[in-house]
């Protein structure tokens, strides 16, 4: 059982139910047209709109993401997952269907969000497309370790935020100060620094998921 | 019993930094300057809790022994009650020194951070009823957690700019306790440090103990 | 509380004394939390003897 095969199989079923997608492509709506109400007549400042843009992409990711492990479970599959693969590979195909969903979300919410807010002008495009990579690879990795544990304990829905949030915070404001950045349009170099941390967050956190979803996985 | 004796005999000391009269205050902060013997110790004592709790969690994932699991969370409790206290009297200060209890320093966004971690595993806690699996998730949380919290607490305040002493514009930037103090003030301000963690130990090993021993008795009862 | 305020401002060392009685009242309530358990611990060591 290689990753890619879990991968094609939760693809699989992905496409014959939809539940994931239909609940990440509502959220977007729902979540972009409150932004949109609560706005109304004013004319939002450019800064503004970049930070907004996050929070569409946070709280649609809380929305959909913990599926991968939930379904598992809820299907009671989770058992036959162990004893026909290893720990890791489970974890890689789960990874990989994640960061897929993930850039799929991201590159919808990117699109819709510049058509709907004139505001959210980006000046230096290399530089956001670079934030976008690495923002997208940090959230899916840090969705799908916390997935695994909301999957294991008893309440699933509520506590996926609650557990989610501190730890994509440190990323989430770091994404935010790029795309501020890469509004005024500084080049590349000047904002290495933040992209470094940006980068370093990523790896570790791929570490660290690697390291501990034994623990959670088998017991 | 040691603790308690070594306790006793520096509180006394400590609790009386107005013994010293000779203090220069520093100049903007006057007589609030002393706030720091009792802020400072809080938010050390946070992180130090944080640091035992994972030290727990990654010796309760090796040897899967319960008491492990006690120890770090009698930790997060103690943890959790002086991330609040250090919250707390930052914004009183905040409040006299900056003309705001909250501005989102940087330092105050970290410990708002570390408050949110604590507040995570908490309702994680709560979640499980089943104890070794309540252990192990919390254990594997807490390590993640503190994994991300370094980028906080050590490297965003310090390229961040902000109020807090010890930030990026700060002139003599650097370790935030060697900041105008002179010795008389230095060594109060070790001294409490100190005793704040005496007593933070001191605590921790009580409520740890008790708590095991409850755990203990409810499964023989049951 | 505008006087409050005034009154904090100029006579600073009160702020001092507010933090101090703020961290040992929290160092208080946890004592306070441990005291309950013990509580809890010796009810159950005396109902296990019966």
């Amino acid at each position: 059982m290689k990753a890619y095969h879990l991968f094609r199989k939760d693809l699989f079923s992905e496409i014959r139910n939809r539940y994931a997608i239909n609940s990440l492509a509502m959220f977007i709506i729902v979540t972009i047209s409150v932004i949109l109400f609560s706005v109304g007549e004013e004319t939002i400042s450019d800064y503004l709109s970049g930070g907004l843009y996050w929070v569409v992409v946070f709280f649609t990711g809380m929305s959909g993401l913990a599926r991968v492990f939930v379904s598992e479970e809820e299907r009671g599959t989770t058992l036959t997952l162990q004893l026909i693969a290893r720990p890791e590979t489970v974890l890689s195909g789960k990874l990989i269907f994640n960061l897929v969903l993930t850039l799929a979300m991201n590159i919808v919410i990117t699109f819709l969000y510049s058509a709907l807010f004139p505001a959210f002008v980006i000046k230096s495009l290399m530089l956001f497309f670079i934030t976008f990579i690495l923002g997208t690879l940090g959230i899916a990795i840090s969705s799908t370790i916390i997935a695994a544990i909301i999957s294991k304990a008893g309440s699933k829905g509520t506590l996926y935020p609650v557990l989610s949030f501190p730890i994509l915070l440190p990323l989430i404001l770091i994404l935010i100060n790029l795309t501020k950045i890469s509004m005024d349009g500084t080049p590349f170099g000047e904002a290495i620094m933040d992209v470094l941390f940006l980068a370093s967050y990523d790896v570790v956190m791929l570490s660290v998921s690697y390291l501990l979803f034994d623990f959670i996985w088998k017991d | 019993m040691s603790y308690v004796i070594i306790a006793g005999i520096s509180f006394p000391i400590v609790e009386k930094p107005e013994a010293w009269y000779h203090f220069p205050l520093i100049p903007g902060l006057g007589e609030n300057a002393k706030i720091i013997f009792f802020h400072v110790p809080t938010a050390w004592i946070t992180v130090l809790a944080f640091l035992m709790s994972t030290i727990f969690s990654i010796k309760y994932l090796r040897k899967k022994d319960l008491d492990d699991d006690g120890k770090s969370q009698t930790a997060l409790e103690l943890g959790m009650v002086f991330c609040i206290l250090a919250t707390v009297t930052g914004a009183v200060w905040a409040k006299f020194t900056w003309g705001e209890y909250w501005s989102w320093d940087p330092r105050q966004t970290s410990i708002f951070a570390l408050l949110l971690i604590y507040g995570a595993l908490f309702a994680l806690r709560s979640a499980v009823e089943n104890e070794e699996k309540r252990a192990t998730l919390s254990a594997v949380y807490s390590i993640i957690a503190f994994v991300t919290v370094p980028f906080f607490v050590f490297i965003m305040p310090r390229i961040m700019k902000g109020l807090h002493p010890g930030s990026a514009d700060d002139t003599n930037a650097g370790p935030v306790v060697n900041f105008k103090m002179n010795s008389n003030m230095y060594l109060v301000f070790v001294l409490s440090v100190v005793a704040f963690t005496i007593l933070y130990f001191w605590m921790w090993r009580v409520g740890s103990r008790s708590l095991n021993i409850k755990e203990k008795l409810l499964k023989n009862y049951r | 509380m505008e006087g409050l305020y005034l009154f904090l401002e100029k006579n600073s060392i009160y702020i001092v004394m507010i933090i101090v009685l703020i961290v040992w009242a929290g160092v208080f309530l946890y004592n306070l939390k441990l005291d309950k358990r013990l509580k809890f611990i010796e009810k159950e060591m005396k109902e296990g003897k019966k």
